[in-house]
């Protein structure tokens, strides 16, 4: 993926060079005659042996010295016939016959060269793999959360606010109001908050629930210049019934303390924490005003890589959720140089991640214990205690390691971790150490390699279920049914993995595809010339990615959840910023409304203005960053990784040019031409959109030409006049869908999908295409296959 | 105020990137060839005392201690009383915020919205106290820099935070909260070391494991594990080399299950003071607070028969000898404390130095008042024990009406910070004390 990145400096490097010498030029004028050749003499791989391996080495890797790159790409054998039988060999005079570079184009088409064959190439076998970070985080939430009950909040819109009239030091002395108030931004002035409250002192708390919208740091800003506190994601401390801060009851530790004003002057408070997507946290605001001039109380957050905003209405809800165990350690980040997060690799820092991460872990659930454990204060014998400790920990490691503990690993432990000498809260530690940074927790598969065992098999299955939807272990359900023998069928585990898909995590774990499916998680900084596009500004990007969100989740999460819709679909949606900034119909109130539009105009995702805006320079469009993106990610096309940098330079050019003649300039020649004939045709048919995703007809002060002639992967040229045109080919394209399922199928399951069978994916294609390609279905097809895949199959066309 | 939450601690004092550094850290103090060590305790105890069987009735060197500062006698030469300090700081909050408040800081408190029995509403002290002063001082230079700098602690500490149960400041607005928990005073000085310790005691395991498992596996995956193995191996190795480099001072063994409550003052007071010593023996901070209750406080010490409240029993008048009586003996007990900790630090000889630790430490007993009755600021009890800043000890000086700030000058000079003022400027007019 191009990075964003490139897009601040206004210059790009890449996609604009010289391509490898075998890659033909597709848009070559003389056109190759069909006429049937003769047959060759020799085979494909005999004339590759004896005339094309000393330059490009046995399996198209390349010499050094002689030709150097690999043989990697994605023109059809048609293609590399016509350049075989003109250029090659290069050292010879005498090119390749008809015959022969058809018979070798076949044999390295097949063997090493296309796409199919790579894929056939790079693993063939289930790979064991570690727990990625992100199921690192999300099982150990999971793990700790299955001790005691665990309360995820539902609805949204607000939390429930609580108003009290005081009096001096009694700070709630009586309630005389209850609501719900959307967002924390008040602004009292010198007034009272209600009827029949005081103005010189009252108090308010807020209670309720925060939702999480992605993983990552969070902050928070409390702003008052009177007394408040923030707590979040805590438990009511012991003897604490309801957290009023005018008692003596201990207290959980705050996350912000403004409690002590200081001169009526506003006080800021900022504090961060991590917090995993999709989940909701506890929250409570306690607010008190003493005889200051004026009251007023903002509570604010600042997402990962998103501009500080009041904490919208959406993201509260009055219920209260349990606390979720998040690890904060940092972990270096997961390999992801095959395009998708795979744990196929270990180093020694991510094992001192580990094991500061459980460290973190262990002392967070022993200063829990008592909770955690189950061990109230009325058991006082301390061998019923520590009895209660033992039972605690051989569950936490059962469903750690998603199968029972062995009875000589309990022994061993107990005898290890239980000694006498230490105190059972140091030697709960101990034993929570063990289990996190165990091989049967972080390899979840390592443990279960025995598959003679039905239970295990089971077991496995069941592992395999929590990690694909959900990236976490199996829940209670699983494991019962895996213990009952009921999870064996492919229909059984259908059945399992379509109530999955309905929890708040699945939905987590498909929305953290999106963002990586459409670069939505590369966090880079979408500012644009701020005199070109006044108005631009940090708040309106962070609601066009709110608008690309909502989308994708009302397209994935309806009944009909078709992959098509994300491309055809004739609306958007926007809130009263993004209406007026975007010129749309009003919308009124922040909450963002379905907005529909013209349909030459626009089409689903492709021209959705956060995806326009990340694919643009600083100052303007680039059909290049578009194109890249469009061949790559919405079309699965393959592109070879451009051989030099070359910077586009908006000044070398004509000042009088449009975009696209600039581009059509800048990348003229011949070899250039290989990719960006691909590339150019899809990006110029975006250009009646400027650099942040607006409708223009103008650009530069010349009428905009946005129809281009592409030629498509199978070879048909297809004109495309409007963004429709290229949304309802690439609706309609095979290669579009099976790059979908290839690139849900790898973040799903963590693997390469040729571990499953060199056919996994048409296969998945034909299903997808007999249920109207619905995603919720394609997902569920991937869970089921990878969950009950036993032997690895070995591809037969394994050079 | 940006609130340091339990995870961010852990992430600072975590093992893997922390494990070298303090290691590090104290092999360097160890070799270090530095100045003599200077070191602070100030030690807070409320509601006033009772003058009579408190102050000496003599002047200079030759002096009696009375009731309450008997326990001081095999520290007699080493003690220094000063009456007739007074805190002049005025401005909102009630006596004994301000008291409280103003006590290390000499200055004002912000306007705010905590209201006392009487006076106006206030807020936090508006700049930092003297222990955090002397701290950022010494942390500023790396000849006495150390792990920590200041450590706080409390007994009985309230669990409330308001210009009452906060003295020490790290600057205006920004109040210390004082650990009366005495483990979580060890988590914070030596997580580490457990955290070590539990590691050490599992690997093994562990390693045993991923061998077990290892030979489940084919040829290919096992390559995973076996990485993994010599990764636990190396952790393995590195927890030995730490281990080899032991603290001056191995990590107390405390009493287990003592707790924050009233009942527990006694034997909470008596870990704080073990972890105090211990922390100081491996310099781990030279500058450290220890905080008796709070200001109000309300310490009921049935251990001494007293089934009041300490701050009740302080508003009973004079003639009310029965109440003056438990009123001695309160503060008799808090002045055990003082020499409790005072004769460990005596007892303990000063780690690469000469002489005992306590002839390196500099003991600062006070109160947030002169008087519980009256609620005075004059006469404002300040006991120093101990040595190595240059005071002359072993005296009674009586200096009448002085403001207390002159005492933080005298102070911050003795650590070598020449600093013209401290706290409210006005009430530095006339330098340091003359206590050399």
């Amino acid at each position: 993926m191009v990075s964003v990145f490139h897009l601040i400096t206004n210059r790009t490097t890449g996609w604009l060079g010289l391509l490898g010498a075998l890659l033909f030029v597709a848009c070559s004028p003389d056109r190759y005659s069909k006429s049937t050749p003769r047959i060759s003499a020799r085979s494909g791989e005999l004339i590759y042996r004896q005339d094309c391996a000393r330059c490009h080495g046995d399996h198209g890797q390349g010499v050094a010295g002689k030709y150097d790159e690999t043989l990697h790409g994605e023109q059809s054998v048609d293609s590399l016939t016509r350049y075989i039988h003109r250029t090659m060999p290069e050292d010879r005079r005498q090119k390749a016959s008809e015959p022969d570079a058809l018979a070798v184009a076949q044999y390295l088409h097949a063997a090493f060269y296309s796409p199919q064959a790579r894929l056939r190439a790079t693993s063939s076998r289930l790979e064991l793999v570690r727990l990625t970070n992100r199921q690192f985080r999300e099982s150990i939430a999971d793990l700790v959360g299955s001790f005691g009950p665990m309360q995820q909040a539902k609805t949204g819109g607000g939390l429930v606010a609580e108003y009290f009239q005081s009096d001096g030091m009694n700070k709630k002395k009586k309630s005389i109001l209850k609501r719900q108030d959307s967002v924390v931004d008040f602004d009292f002035k010198n007034g009272s908050p209600a009827e029949d409250i005081s103005a010189d002192q009252f108090s308010i708390a807020w209670t309720g629930s925060l939702r999480v919208p992605e993983t990552g740091e969070y902050q928070f800003r409390l702003t008052t210049p009177n007394g408040a506190r923030l707590y979040l994601n805590t438990d009511l401390a012991a003897g604490d019934s309801n957290r009023r801060d005018d008692s003596d009851a201990k207290r959980e530790q705050s996350l912000i303390d403004l409690w002590v004003s200081s001169g009526g002057v506003s006080r800021q408070g900022i504090a961060q924490a991590f917090f995993l997507g999709g989940r909701t946290y506890p929250i409570r605001l306690d607010f008190f005003k003493f005889k200051e001039k004026t009251a007023s109380l903002r509570l604010e957050w600042k997402l990962p890589d998103g501009p500080w905003s009041i904490i919208p209405a959406a993201a509260f809800s009055p219920e209260i959720s349990t606390v979720t165990l998040v690890v904060g350690t940092a972990f270096p980040a997961d390999d992801r140089s095959h395009g998708y997060e795979r744990g196929s690799s270990i180093s020694k820092e991510w094992h001192q991640a580990v094991t500061k991460a459980a460290t973190e872990t262990a002392e967070s659930i022993v200063s829990r214990l008592t909770r955690l454990a189950d061990i109230p204060a009325s058991v006082t014998n301390p061998v019923d205690r520590v009895a209660r400790m033992q039972t605690f920990c051989a569950n936490f490691s059962s469903r750690a390691f998603r199968h029972p503990l062995s009875p000589s690993l309990r022994t061993n432990l107990m005898g290890r971790t239980f000694e006498s000498g230490i105190d059972p809260e140091a030697s709960v530690k101990r034993w929570l150490l063990f289990t996190l940074t165990s091989p049967r927790f972080l390899y979840p598969e390592a443990a279960l390699v025995d598959w003679s065992d039905d239970l295990n098999k089971s077991l496995q299955t069941a592992s395999r279920l929590g990690l694909a939807l959900w990236d976490s272990l199996p829940d209670a359900t699983l494991l019962e049914a895996a213990k009952t023998g009921t999870l064996v069928t492919s229909e059984q585990v259908r059945v399992q993995a379509e109530r999955m898909l309905q929890d708040p995590r699945a939905r987590s774990k498909l929305k953290d595809f999106f963002h990586h499916w459409l670069a939505m998680s590369e966090g880079g900084d979408l500012a644009k010339d701020p005199q070109a596009y006044p108005g631009f500004d940090p708040l309106l990007v962070a609601d066009l990615r709110e608008s690309l969100d909502q989308f994708v989740e009302e397209v994935v999460w309806s009944p009909k959840s078709d992959f098509r819709e994300l491309l055809l679909a004739d609306y958007l949606f926007l809130n009263r910023r993004l209406a007026a900034f975007y010129g749309a119909q009003s919308v009124e109130g922040e909450s963002f409304q379905r907005v529909t539009f013209e349909p030459e105009k626009r089409a689903g995702i492709l021209t959705h203005p956060f995806l326009l805006s990340t694919f643009s320079y600083h100052k303007s469009s680039s059909p290049i960053h578009r194109g890249v993106f469009i061949t790559r990610t919405i079309l699965g096309r393959f592109l070879k990784p451009p051989p030099m940098a070359i910077e586009f330079m908006d000044d070398r050019f004509d000042p009088t040019w449009t975009m696209r003649q600039k581009v059509t300039e800048l990348t003229g020649k011949p070899t250039c031409m290989a990719c960006h004939a691909t590339i150019n045709p899809l990006g110029f048919s975006l250009e009646q959109f400027d650099a942040v995703g607006r409708f223009r007809d103008r650009d530069n002060a010349k009428p905009v030409d946005a129809q281009s002639e592409y030629t498509a992967a199978d070879g048909r040229v297809i004109t495309l006049k409007n963004p429709r045109d290229l949304a309802v080919h690439a609706a309609q394209s095979r290669d579009a869908r099976m790059g979908f399922i290839r690139q849900l199928f790898q973040h799903t399951l963590h693997q390469s999908p040729s571990a499953y069978g060199s056919n996994i994916l048409q296969e998945l294609d034909a299903d997808f295409l007999k249920a109207d390609c619905n995603i919720q279905t394609l997902l569920v097809e991937i869970t089921v296959r990878g969950a009950l895949q036993r032997v690895p199959k070995k591809s037969m066309n394994q050079p | 105020m940006n609130l340091t939450t339990r995870r961010r601690f852990l992430g600072d004092a975590g093992l893997s990137a922390a494990l070298l550094p303090f290691v590090t850290g104290l092999s360097s103090l160890q070799a270090r060839s530095t100045p003599v060590k200077q070191r602070i305790v100030f030690i807070f105890t409320p509601n006033g005392i009772v003058p009579p069987d408190f102050w000496p009735e003599e002047t200079g060197a030759k002096f009696t201690l009375k009731r309450i500062l008997e326990p001081l006698a095999p520290f007699q030469e080493k003690t220094l009383i000063l009456q007739g300090l007074s805190n002049r700081v005025r401005g909102d909050g009630d006596g004994h915020m301000r008291g409280m408040s103003c006590l290390l800081t000499g200055i004002e408190l912000f306007p705010g919205n905590i209201q006392g029995g009487s006076d106006t509403p206030a807020g936090w002290a508006s700049g930092p106290s003297i222990d955090q002063e002397v701290a950022q001082f010494l942390q500023s230079n790396s000849q006495t820099r150390t792990r920590f700098g200041s450590i706080e602690l409390g007994v009985a500490v309230p669990n409330k935070a308001d210009p009452w149960t906060r003295w020490t400041y790290a600057g205006p607005n920004q109040p210390i909260a004082p650990i009366s928990d005495p483990y979580a005073v060890f988590e914070r000085l030596y997580g580490q070391v457990k955290d070590r310790e539990n590691l050490s005691s599992i690997l093994d395991s562990l390693r045993q494991d991923l061998r077990r498992l290892s030979g489940k596996l084919s040829r290919e995956d096992k390559v995973l594990l076996e990485q993994h193995a010599t990764f636990v191996r190396a952790m393995e190795g590195d927890l030995a080399e730490v281990n080899r480099q032991k603290l001056h001072q191995p990590a107390p063994r405390l009493e287990a299950g003592v707790g924050t409550d009233n009942e527990s003052m006694p034997k909470a007071s008596a870990l704080q003071i073990e972890l105090l010593v211990n922390a100081f023996s491996n310099d781990l901070c030279r500058v450290a607070s220890l905080q008796y209750t709070s200001s109000v406080g309300q310490a009921r010490m049935r251990w001494l028969g007293i089934d009041e409240g300490h701050h009740s029993l302080s508003h009973d008048p004079d003639l009310n000898t029965g109440s003056q009586e438990k009123l001695v003996k309160i503060n008799r007990w808090f002045c055990e404390q003082v020499a409790s900790l005072a004769s460990r630090l005596a007892a303990t000889p000063e780690p690469g130095g000469t002489g005992s630790m306590l002839d390196h430490t500099t003991l600062l007993w006070t109160n947030e008042l002169g008087k519980g009755n009256s609620h005075s600021h004059d006469n404002i009890p300040f006991v120093l024990v101990g040595g190595g800043l240059g005071f002359n000890m072993g005296q009674s000086l009586k200096l009448s009406g002085t403001p207390h700030n002159r005492l933080w000058l005298s102070i911050a000079h003795a650590f070598g910070h020449q600093t013209k003022t401290f706290g409210k400027p006005s009430l530095c007019e006339a330098g340091p004390l003359s206590l050399s």
